[in-house]
């Protein structure tokens, strides 16, 4: 069995000129570990545009608005070390969620944990190291 | 709405599977002990039970259609709202919400 964060889809030294090349990175990345199908970047895209996913401390998460399209809970963690902006906010890092059920829920609860603490939140912020992000979100 | 007679609180958003999720798990850790129950959902499957509903300031005109009559707070940020903050504090020490 897959865990709903896959090593694979931790990508820390990534490049995005604006919040939509960083979403449609995120999609690759979930599609590629075989969480969603292609159409689903589509639905993140559209689910972007009506509220942002913004969630604070310079991390958003971009995901679609129906399971249609997702083949498992997951999630992946994309990192732009050079932050974009995003809707008048400043991004660095992007957890892109792919949910069917609640497997994905335990993961943002400590995701949100994370955020409520400035020193964990700069930590997730300037993590190079996969095994870190791992270990911090699960 | 006395805070004291809050049962049920729904966090929506438009899917129900993010920041409703990060929101409400928070929620449920400060509620804990008053017997609150907190559930996320969709905004189009807010249940007949409720007695708020939180949800982002850019779907209240949805969740208020979809919830008709019930108390709508909205919120901004996903995390650490002083709409959210108030809404836990009145629970737990009673006075009107939505005030």
């Amino acid at each position: 069995m897959l865990d709903v964060l896959d090593r694979r889809a931790v990508l820390l030294h990534e490049r995005a000129a604006d919040r939509e090349e960083a979403i449609r990175r995120c999609g690759r990345v979930l599609v590629e570990t075989g969480a969603v199908a292609e159409p689903y970047i589509q639905a993140m895209l559209e689910r972007e545009r009506s509220i942002s996913t913004y969630v604070g401390e310079g991390v958003a998460i971009p995901h679609g608005v129906s399971r249609e399209h997702v083949l498992r809970d997951a999630i992946c963690v994309v990192r732009f070390p050079e932050g974009l902006d995003w809707d008048g906010e400043r991004v660095t890092v992007c957890v892109g969620i792919a949910a069917r059920g609640d497997g994905h829920v335990a993961l943002l609860a400590q995701l949100a944990e994370i955020l409520l603490d400035p020193e964990r939140a700069r930590a997730l912020r300037e993590a190079t190291d996969v095994d870190t992000v791992i270990k911090e979100l699960t | 709405m006395d805070g004291k007679d809050i049962r049920k609180v729904i966090v929506a958003c438009d899917a129900g599977m993010g920041s409703s999720v990060m929101l409400a798990t928070q929620l449920r850790k400060q509620l804990k002990g008053t017997g609150v129950e907190v559930v996320h959902t969709p905004v189009n499957q807010i249940p007949a039970d409720a007695d708020v509903v939180l949800t982002h300031a850019g779907l209240a005109t949805r969740a208020q259609a979809a919830a008709p009559g019930k108390l709508v707070v909205p919120f901004q940020v996903f995390l650490g709202d002083p709409a959210v903050t108030r809404l836990v504090e009145t629970i737990k020490k009673g006075g009107t919400v939505g005030a």
